[in-house]
């Protein structure tokens, strides 16, 4: 009932979640895959994805530097890392003082990060390049995305373009596409037809629509916040092609380049691999690909009326220009 | 009179046949609609109003519009109007308060706000939406807003929380997409004339394929807080056929900023 509960209450939480966006996240233990297990098909023969699924883990996007050169923990690092990350991110521990304790007021009430690293224990959700970090930037992206942080730092309250587009409820950044694990509603719904697939993801009520009749993309004039998606079937895996994004939505500093391969493919019953790689030759030096489990949930996808119930970005603005009067 | 068997028979079949390909009322039952791989009418698609229910659900007269600076783009198109018997049987008091939005209305109308449009409207804005029709779930993603709705053909249960897209469970009665919309909030409007409805709102609707490009919609809306009795609007619902049809973007959030925090911007230093 907390998802339906979050629902309701919308942005209230937004400013929150901001200071989380780092937090480790996520899951139930994948269930383990058979290779010669066969996929479910729907009525008109597809590979079955319906349904709704969870990418909730606590593995990282990117290798923590104590794990450097170490692509996979063995069972017992596991257990110790998971029993020490769950400690760490613990906020309902009061043991920080009052001025902590204001900071983990966003407390697991409202988590949905699961308890456990995804199951074949690699360090981190990263696959490619080996080192499991996000290539750097070309020295273009650099200044872009530092003369982006620098305004939305010296404009924080200046108005809403000062504010993250969480905050503005104009995009979520772990909704992607692509799709990563965030501190809470990590719910997907799969609906899917022969000509059809959707993705209807909880955050924030995105739907990305994908057609699969082997149209060309969109005109490069037409831009979007989440691009514009084409799908097709190889053998079982479901590849999903989108480019034209506005940039807007950068995702770790990728800008309107950005071309996205996303493969899903069912493994078992309860688990589908996505995998995605991320091209961006104007702001990545190479391009790099993460793999991580979306497992089943008998839970459903309900609305998240964000913009509705916005009233984080009145008050941080009101309040900075109650502050300025009292000068 | 006396005819040979032949002849008997071929007329027999004939008149049965009449009556198998027109049934005596309604028109659209002589249509036998394209069906999905598990046997249902297939909805999929993108459909669109081509009507000026949004602007008001009753009929109307075309009138200026309400930002004086966009001239006639900004004028109010007429309409025949969707309600069956023409009006909205408001009680006394409902409809004091619908006069009240009326006159408020660009002050008030979720739709200027970029607010989720709630059930029935957004079957009938003026933009287009995509029904993507599988088993389990349809699903209705609408370009406004991108909202969207899951209409769970499972039997989902009561509403778990009021929201403003509803809670939305689906079965077929014959050839007819029946919807059970309840667990509606008391935030949206039907149109933006200020037509508007309690909490307590329940809307049953109906989709039925008329012919290949034509989904005939209706919606029984009962509210008895603020209706007298339940009322019913009627519209057909047309098939985008152009080549490569599909919904873009139209988050329309960042457009409303200036409108809703506008005059909380940093003014500049004296």
């Amino acid at each position: 009932m907390r998802l339906r509960a979050m629902a309701t209450l919308g942005a209230l939480f937004v400013p929150v979640y901001l200071t989380g966006q780092g937090l480790p996240v996520a899951a139930k233990a994948a269930t383990s895959t058979s290779k010669s297990w066969t996929p479910s098909r729907t009525a008109d023969g597809q590979p079955d994805l319906e349904g709704v699924w969870t990418n909730s883990t606590l593995t990282p996007l990117e290798r923590p530097a104590e794990f450097a050169g170490k692509e996979f923990l063995t069972e017992q690092e596991s257990a110790d890392y998971v029993k020490r990350l769950l400690q760490q991110v613990n906020t309902d521990r009061r043991d920080g003082g009052a001025q902590v304790d204001v900071g983990r007021s966003y407390n697991e009430f409202w988590r949905d990060r699961g308890n456990n690293v995804i199951a074949d224990r690699r360090t981190s959700l990263i696959i490619d390049p080996p080192d499991g970090r996000v290539p750097p930037l070309t020295p273009e992206a650099q200044k872009r995305v530092e003369a982006a942080r620098a305004y939305m730092r010296d404009h924080a309250t200046d108005g809403p373009e000062g504010r993250s587009l969480a905050e503005r409820c104009i995009a979520w950044a772990t909704a992607g596409p692509p799709m990563l694990p965030g501190p809470y509603n990590n719910d997907i719904q799969i609906v899917q037809t022969r000509e059809q697939v959707v993705i209807l993801n909880e955050m924030i009520h995105d739907a990305r629509l994908i057609p699969l009749d082997g149209r060309p993309h969109v005109s490069p004039d037409i831009r979007q916040l989440l691009g514009d998606s084409r799908g097709h079937w190889d053998g079982n895996t479901l590849v999903v092609d989108t480019t034209n994004f506005n940039g807007e939505n950068s995702f770790r500093g990728s800008d309107a380049n950005l071309h996205l391969t996303e493969r899903f493919t069912r493994v078992s019953p309860n688990l589908i691999q996505y995998e995605f790689t991320a091209d961006d030759p104007t702001a990545f030096t190479r391009a790099w690909s993460a793999r991580i489990p979306l497992n089943k949930t008998p839970d459903r996808v309900y609305e998240y009326a964000c913009h509705e119930g916005n009233y984080a970005l009145t008050d941080i603005l009101a309040g900075a220009r109650a502050a300025e009067t009292k000068k | 009179m006396r005819l040979p068997n032949h002849l008997r028979l071929s007329i027999f079949s004939a008149v049965a046949a009449i009556a198998m390909l027109a049934p005596a009322n309604a028109q659209n039952q002589a249509y036998k609609p394209p069906r999905t791989a598990d046997g249902k009418p297939n909805l999929n698609g993108i459909w669109q109003a081509m009507n000026t229910a949004n602007w008001d659900v009753e009929g109307h007269s075309a009138q200026a519009g309400q930002v004086v600076s966009l001239g006639a783009t900004g004028a109010e198109p007429p309409g025949i109007g969707v309600v069956e018997g023409g009006e909205i049987p408001y009680l006394p008091a409902a409809l004091a308060k619908k006069k009240e939005n009326y006159a408020n209305r660009l002050k008030l109308d979720p739709e200027v706000k970029c607010y989720l449009p709630g059930v029935p409207r957004a079957t009938y804005m003026p933009y287009p939406f995509q029904i993507v029709q599988s088993g389990k779930f349809i699903l209705t993603s609408y370009e406004y807003d991108g909202a969207v709705r899951t209409i769970y053909m499972d039997n989902p249960g009561p509403a778990p929380v009021d929201s403003w897209m509803g809670w939305s469970a689906g079965h077929w009665e014959g050839d007819t997409l029946v919807v059970d919309v309840t667990g509606l909030n008391d935030q949206t409007w039907f149109d933006r004339a200020g037509d508007y409805h309690s909490d307590a709102l329940h809307v049953v609707e109906r989709y039925t394929l008329a012919s290949a490009n034509v989904l005939n919609y209706e919606a029984t809306i009962e509210d008895p807080q603020v209706f007298s009795r339940p009322w019913k609007i009627s519209m057909p619902l047309y098939r985008h056929v152009e080549k490569n049809a599909q919904l873009l973007e139209f988050k329309c959030v960042e457009f409303v900023e200036e409108l809703i925090y506008g005059h909380l911007r940093k003014q500049p230093s004296k």
